[in-house]
């Protein structure tokens, strides 16, 4: 008489089949915005935030914030001088130099210990810029990681705009450092489903030097400020302790606002396509149901009349049980996990069965 | 020419509040060893053996049932378990309760009222001990009288997990538990379930406490009258 079965558990280097089977990773792509939607075409930002630490950064909202409570943050956008020109205060005038602060956050968080200012690739004067625009993508909507070779950005301009994407596609043996993997940001369009270089050009063959660096593991994305000025005629204001409001300058060119009234070449802002990619450890538990196990029932309709007669007189010497839930139990028989089955399923003596359960963490 | 039918399901599982709590101690704490069936949804009385297509269709109504997803409260699921047993059984276990009419604490007692000791008696099969799921410990208190014997047998329904969780409820294994009065702010009246360990049989009787801190007050002031 038993109500539980053992897993027979085997050391995973034993020949042997066990039931239980460990450490089984699966690899999960989506789309990276809400409701897990692949692109982003319409962008907002939040007039209290603007006011409050806009100087900073700016979160982007996939719906207005001020009209629609389901709104939720999908990246912040932000701007980083490495002397904290382009905000108010630098040494010895007060003021929060807020564009130091953001480059120093970034080159601290990204670069090695001894590293100070960003390094795009290339050739040219803006190869170490002293200012960059950055892109860090909201926490749940990153879950884990962004999905190298799977993005693309649209920065539209007064003048001129360009496709962003990573050049992941043709890097076999991606840099790894500080803030992980690292990918150059480069000209071109994933839209044919691969990544698709603008003229073929390189990061290395950029003039002037390359567009940024892209961190797939923190889901950040570095721009070369000068190289993004010149391509999206952002106007950035550069100057000592003064109030550029740079942000909201690169805001404009995501968001689409900075391009001119009927510019039709399909890259006017509003766009950012992406996806994340998480990986789910899963346990799975092999529910082995021989045929002479668990063909009787304690539920209370099983029996009928108080002496525990069978409701059903033929389940004498043949009785037929339907599992509907498999619980997975500690050795305290406590009740740790719980799998239920999309219909019942009969069991009898004449009838095994085997439930996978599958088990993420 | 038809699909053959796969002999293995796979379904996922999500972690029950113990579960949760256990995996937040750390991988150790969390360690399962064993599984168990149930058939919570099932009523064996829609297996129709008068159903005109013939034997094949007898649980036909049952088999396709839509089932309701997992609740991750523990409280909620595995409660009527499937059982292995011998094949030419013929009755299932029964367990009934002692007292079975049930336990009242009348105002009349008051707080002097004597405990009752609540035991399980296993007919048909042998339970070596009870899981005794108090749903309600505001209306009375419950201890273990003989505790259960062999170690290693454990609960059938989990424990709950905390006063946040199920603040009224308490779960004890053990042969036999005492129940006693404690003073209730209004009449209330609770459930003890019965689980048998070995055979997964339930049984239920009802606890109703009418000693009230008003009653006692009254009572009081009658003495010193």
């Amino acid at each position: 008489m038993a109500i539980f079965k053992s897993f027979n558990i085997v050391d995973a280097q034993s020949p042997q089949s066990s039931d239980v089977v460990s450490n089984v990773k699966d690899i999960v792509s989506s789309g990276m915005w809400a409701n897990g939607a692949a692109s982003l075409a319409a962008f907002y930002t939040s007039s209290a935030q603007s006011s409050s630490n806009g100087d900073y950064y700016l979160d982007v909202y996939d719906k207005d914030p001020q009209s629609d409570n389901t709104a939720a943050v999908q990246f912040s956008v932000a701007y980083g001088h490495f002397n904290g020109s382009g905000s108010l205060g630098k040494v010895g005038v007060a003021g929060n130099r807020a564009s130091a602060a953001i480059y120093r956050q970034l080159t601290n968080t990204l670069l090695g210990p001894n590293v100070s200012q960003f390094t795009f690739a290339g050739s040219g004067n803006n190869v170490t810029p002293k200012y960059v625009y950055a892109i860090s993508i909201a926490r749940q909507q990153l879950r884990e990681k962004m999905d190298p070779g799977n993005w693309e950005l649209h920065l539209s301009g007064s003048s001129s705009s360009i496709k962003l994407i990573d050049d992941s596609g043709a890097t076999t043996n991606p840099q790894v450092n500080q803030g992980g993997r690292v990918f150059n940001v480069v000209s071109g369009s994933i839209a044919s489903g691969i990544a698709v270089l603008e003229d073929g050009v390189t990061a290395t063959n950029q003039p002037g030097g390359a567009y940024g660096l892209f961190y797939p593991d923190l889901g950040i994305i570095v721009l070369n400020g000068p190289v993004v000025d010149v391509s999206g005629s952002i106007g950035a204001v550069t100057t000592t302790n003064t109030l550029g409001g740079n942000v909201d300058k690169f805001y404009a060119l995501i968001s689409g606002s900075a391009t001119p009234t009927g510019t039709t070449d399909g890259a006017g802002g509003k766009f950012f396509k992406a996806r994340r990619e998480e990986v789910i450890t899963s346990q799975h538990y092999f529910c082995r149901i021989p045929n002479k196990e668990f063909n009787f029932s304690a539920n209370p309709t099983f029996v009928t009349g108080s002496q525990g007669n069978f409701q059903v007189a033929s389940f004498f010497k043949n009785p037929k049980t339907f599992i509907t839930q498999v619980g997975l139990y500690n050795s305290a028989n406590e009740l740790l996990a719980i799998a239920k089955l999309s219909k019942p399923l009969l069991k009898s003596y004449s009838r095994e069965a085997i439930i996978k359960v599958k088990l993420d963490f | 020419m038809g699909f053959l039918n796969n002999t293995t399901v796979t379904v996922d599982a999500i972690l029950t509040k113990k579960g949760r709590e256990l995996l937040a101690q750390g991988t150790s704490a969390f360690n399962i060893t064993k599984f168990a069936l149930a058939d919570d949804e099932v009523d064996y009385r829609l297996f129709d053996t008068s159903h005109p297509n013939g034997s094949d269709y007898y649980g036909a109504v049952i088999e396709s049932m839509p089932l309701l997803e997992a609740f991750p409260d523990e409280n909620h699921v595995m409660r009527y378990k499937l059982v292995t047993l011998p094949k030419n059984t013929q009755k299932m276990p029964i367990l009934s309760v002692s007292p079975n009419q049930g336990i009242v604490f009348e105002t009349s007692t008051g707080l002097g009222a004597n405990p009752e000791t609540v035991g399980g008696t296993t007919s048909n099969a042998t339970d070596t001990s009870y899981t005794f799921i108090l749903k309600d410990q505001t209306v009375a208190s419950m201890t273990v009288a003989v505790a259960a014997g062999s170690p290693g047998t454990g609960a059938t329904t989990p424990f709950f997990l905390g006063d946040d969780d199920a603040p009224n409820s308490l779960t004890l294994v053990a042969k036999s538990v005492t129940i006693s009065v404690i003073a209730v702010s209004a009449r209330k009246s609770t459930t003890l379930i019965v689980v048998g360990n070995n055979t997964g049989a339930t049984a239920s009787i009802t606890i109703e406490n009418k000693v009230t801190n008003n009653s006692l007050a009254a009572g009081n002031q009658n003495t010193s009258n």
